[in-house]
């Protein structure tokens, strides 16, 4: 370790406590990876502050000591987004307070650390939930939410996290404490906290979080339409879509992802023979509520549904979704590296896109495991692989590139919820033109002129016509 | 040097992180290190050789693991988490030899005349007034005291099986360690309510120690000697079954076919025993159990981590408790994570033991309930401790003995 990390490392432990700063090669190893494995990058050093003084302290003594640094929630996010290369790292996750739950406002204030599902956990005894809900929301916090404007399979009734923000505390890149607050309806200006939501940890930390709470539906149907061809599920998406029913959930498993999870513990009763299943989610007043089932029903079986089966008490849906929410992590299964894609594509063209990945995923001689949010066309190909094998991951990524190119012909876009992050970063110039690209710098450089958040994430550093000669922004 | 050996199953990892809430060190210590994807991490370069075995803050994050496993019921891959931290403390062991009081303690228990010697004493101490005089002190000692004091005798008076009950398999119960040495009315309940239920008690002269305080600690060998021993003494026995009482002995004894996978001349035998392996609620839930009122009580249950999460049981012991017909019995909101127990943990990290043990006793407290039920002696002793040191008046009880006291009841009316 040089002299200045020792020296930064001091001066943080001043802050936190030295038992909350990792400066050791073995204690930093596991903060090398997010949620997507694949990807190693060493942190200059780990810092976790435990509450919001100490979190914009840290953020000042960054400041002054011109340090680079990236925030970090649960390590669940899975486009790289919260590595560090070489620069301070800072964890979020001790500070996992709920501050305030208002069950009249329905809103909750909560620290960045607080992990998603236990903010509904808490405002369940009052008849109300935290409506995104990603499929990580057992491990995920609501301040990774917020940076990457995380989405969830209930977002396609509900909306993503930036629907759900009301107001954030922030300290800017400087050092410099905002409030950032939703304009009601006499605020003029900017909406700063729409900009800041999504941002991907490049314009600031938030210490705080006020975000709504949703009333828990009268009532709630779970289906599960089980499909012989991919392309009948996809075709009773577009169909259930155009009849303008708005399913809470609509999300589509294929056969390779339902063999991974009937595998695991959280097997939820997919058929292992189908090549897709639809999982469909009404919910609101009981009134109607049977009407949209018997429809959503027919249409599957218009689209060649051999089965719908329907669930409507608590457990048996809490298996369903169990099976849809852990996929991700039941691919350790298939192999120990995985890709995942996050590409949206319109709806109507589901089918077409996905038989383009089965082609391309056949010419590299790889596997595609399809599980993702059908009823907003975002898909994501999981692509299980053995990083250890280095032929078939330069398979693996000549495969990834072809299905983004895929995807953005279809006049799709390269993330629907994940985030650009690292993994997605060359991508955005097949997305976006010089033009655009450039201007996403300038509205960075206005939060964090020193360029000291999250460097070399998003947009791609050589795109920024001052951006390369600045310490933060390394190659 | 030999070349570095790969850490089977940790490569269905794939570090998506949905283990660590499901983990009691991490939520305490807030330090991904103490969560299971950071050990893994940890194993994983210790095993391929990037990470030394000495290395002293790997070493403090994996003595801090619990064993619990709770992170293997959270984990959609399947990481064989509980074998890999053996392994990695195995190798460890060898570079690093434990400390001389659990060298001690393990030498103890598989020495069956120095564990009877020990645990008569403990009894006296007990029996004096001693253990629960000098629980009030602080630290370590108080904690074992107080661990020792809450350890009972027998409360329920004999009875036979009714005349008609349709006769069941020959079953052969482990008496085990700790168990017979402080908690020996657990297992005559074991016997009496088993046998009530239609099971014919066989002897096993010969048992032993099962090992899994051995294994957990990574004295691989001495666990090895003492599964061999066990499964030439039940299989002597002819039982069809062995009824496990302890959670955590029921755990490690379904695994001697893992723990003896390597030895050619035992391992399908280890095999077969593995199979015949039961623990005291599966054999009753399996004939029914018979019913019985249960003294009208509001009971907190709170299921021990190698029950639900090592041996993956929860409705078996669900329906051992419901033969007691209880209207006021419900699961600890927090049953499904550690106490802080975990074998010889609350000795050896007595501190962060107790600050693991604080939010359980908040939930029993919380429950008003006047009496919590946990299938594990660990578990019952050290939830016990922790009660008996917060002046709380909640008993801790074994769900066999509640069973076996409503069986006496009605028996001996």
């Amino acid at each position: 370790m040089d002299s200045n990390t020792r020296i930064l490392a001091d001066r943080l432990a001043n802050i936190v406590g030295p038992r909350h700063v990792k400066t050791g090669a073995s204690e930093l190893l596991v903060y090398e990876n997010d949620g997507l494995p694949g990807y190693h990058k060493r942190p200059r050093l780990f810092v976790a502050p435990g509450n919001r003084e100490e979190a914009i302290a840290v953020v000042q003594a960054l400041a002054a000591a011109n340090a680079p640094w990236v925030a970090r929630g649960a390590g669940t996010g899975l486009s790289g987004g919260s590595l560090a290369d070489g620069v301070v790292m800072i964890g979020m996750q001790r500070m996992r307070r709920i501050l305030a739950i208002d069950p009249e406002a329905r809103s909750a204030t909560v620290e960045p650390g607080v992990v998603n599902v236990s903010l509904t956990k808490a405002a369940t005894p009052f008849g109300l939930h935290y409506a995104p809900d990603p499929s990580s929301q057992a491990a995920c916090t609501i301040g990774g939410n917020v940076a990457e404007n995380a989405g969830g399979p209930h977002c396609l009734k509900y909306g993503v996290t930036l629907n759900h923000v009301l107001a954030a505390t922030v300290v800017l890149p400087d050092g410099e404490l905002l409030e950032l607050r939703t304009p009601d309806a006499d605020a003029v200006g900017f909406d700063l906290l729409g900009a800041f939501v999504g941002s991907e940890g490049c314009f600031g930390l938030a210490v705080d979080i006020t975000v709504r709470l949703t009333p828990n539906p009268e009532r709630i149907c779970t289906m599960l339409a089980d499909f012989t061809t991919v392309d009948g599920a996809a075709d009773a998406v577009s169909t259930i879509i155009a009849a303008g029913i708005v399913p809470a959930a609509l999300e589509l498993v294929d056969a390779g992802t339902i063999a991974a999870v009937e595998a695991s513990i959280y097997a939820a009763g997919y058929p292992t023979d189908a090549a897709a299943c639809l999982l469909v989610e009404v919910d609101g007043p009981a009134a109607g509520l049977d009407d949209d089932v018997a429809e959503i029903t027919r249409h599957c079986t218009a689209a060649g549904a051999r089965s719908v089966k329907t669930a409507t008490d608590a457990a048996a849906r809490a298996k369903l979704w169990q099976g849809r929410k852990k996929a991700f992590g039941a691919m350790g299964r298939v192999a120990p590296t995985l890709a995942v894609q996050d590409a949206v594509v319109p709806r109507t063209r589901l089918a077409p896109v996905l038989r383009e990945v089965a082609r391309i995923a056949e010419k590299h001689g790889i596997r595609v495991c399809n599980v993702f949010h059908a009823g907003d066309g975002n898909l994501h190909p999981n692509i299980p692989y053995n990083g250890h094998d280095s032929a078939e991951a330069a398979r693996v990524h000549a495969a990834c590139d072809e299905i983004m190119a895929a995807c953005i012909a279809e006049g799709g876009s390269i993330t629907g919820e994940h985030g650009v992050g690292l993994d997605k970063l060359p991508y955005m110039e097949d997305l976006f033109t010089p033009d655009s690209l450039d201007a996403m710098c300038r509205l960075r450089d206005a939060w964090d002129p020193a360029r000291r958040a999250n460097p070399g994430k998003v947009v791609p550093v050589h795109r920024c016509r001052e951006w390369m000669a600045t310490p933060a922004a390394r190659s | 040097m030999t070349a570095p050996k790969p850490l089977a199953g940790a490569d269905l990892c794939v570090h998506c992180g949905f283990c660590t809430q499901a983990c009691p060190t991490y939520l305490t210590l807030d330090d991904e290190n103490d969560s299971p994807r950071g050990r893994i991490v940890l194993m994983k370069a210790i095993a391929d050789g990037s990470l030394a075995v000495a290395d002293p803050a790997a070493a403090l994050h994996l003595d801090q693991c619990l064993g619990c496993r709770a992170c293997e019921t959270a984990c959609p891959s399947g990481v064989p988490y509980g074998h890999l931290l053996e392994e990695t403390r195995a190798k460890m062991v060898e570079r690093r030899p434990l400390s001389l009081p659990t060298r001690v303690l393990l030498y103890v228990f598989a020495t069956p005349t120095l564990a009877a010697a020990f645990f008569s004493a403990g009894r006296a101490l007990r029996a004096l007034g001693l253990a629960a005089l000098l629980s009030r002190l602080p630290g370590r000692i108080g904690i074992m005291m107080a661990t020792l004091a809450v350890s009972h005798r027998a409360r329920a008076r004999d009875y036979r099986p009714r005349a008609g009950t349709p006769s069941r398999e020959d079953v052969a119960v482990l008496q085990g360690c700790v168990m017979e040495g402080l908690l020996a009315p657990v297992n005559r309940a074991t016997e009496r309510t088993l046998a009530y239920n239609g099971y014919r008690i066989v002897s096993s002269p010969g048992q032993k120690c099962c090992g899994a305080l051995h294994a957990h600690a990574g004295a691989r060998d001495a666990a090895r000697a003492l599964a061999r021993e066990n499964i030439a003494a039940f299989e002597a026995s002819g039982a069809a079954y062995v009824a496990v009482n302890s959670a955590g002995c029921g755990a490690a004894m379904k695994e001697y076919d893992h723990l003896l996978a390597d030895d050619e001349e035992w391992s399908a035998r280890a095999r077969t025993f593995a199979s015949r392996v039961r623990d005291v609620s599966e054999l009753l839930a399996a004939a029914g159990p018979i019913q019985a009122a249960g003294q009208p009580r509001k009971l907190a249950v709170d299921h021990p981590c190698h029950l639900q999460h090592a041996q993956r049981l929860t409705d078996p012991p669900a329906k051992l408790l419901a033969a007691l017909r209880l209207t006021d019995a419900h699961d600890l909101p927090d049953a499904s994570s550690c106490c802080g127990a975990a074998g010889l943990y609350s000795l050896e990290n007595p501190g962060l033991s107790q600050r693991i043990l604080a939010p359980k006793m908040a939930s029993i407290a919380a429950s008003g309930a006047d009496c919590v039920a946990t299938g594990n002696p660990g578990c019952m002793m050290h939830i016990g401790a922790g009660l008996l040191r917060a002046g709380s008046r909640v008993s801790v009880r074994h769900p066999v003995e509640l069973l076996d006291e409503a069986y006496s009841r009605e028996a001996n009316v």
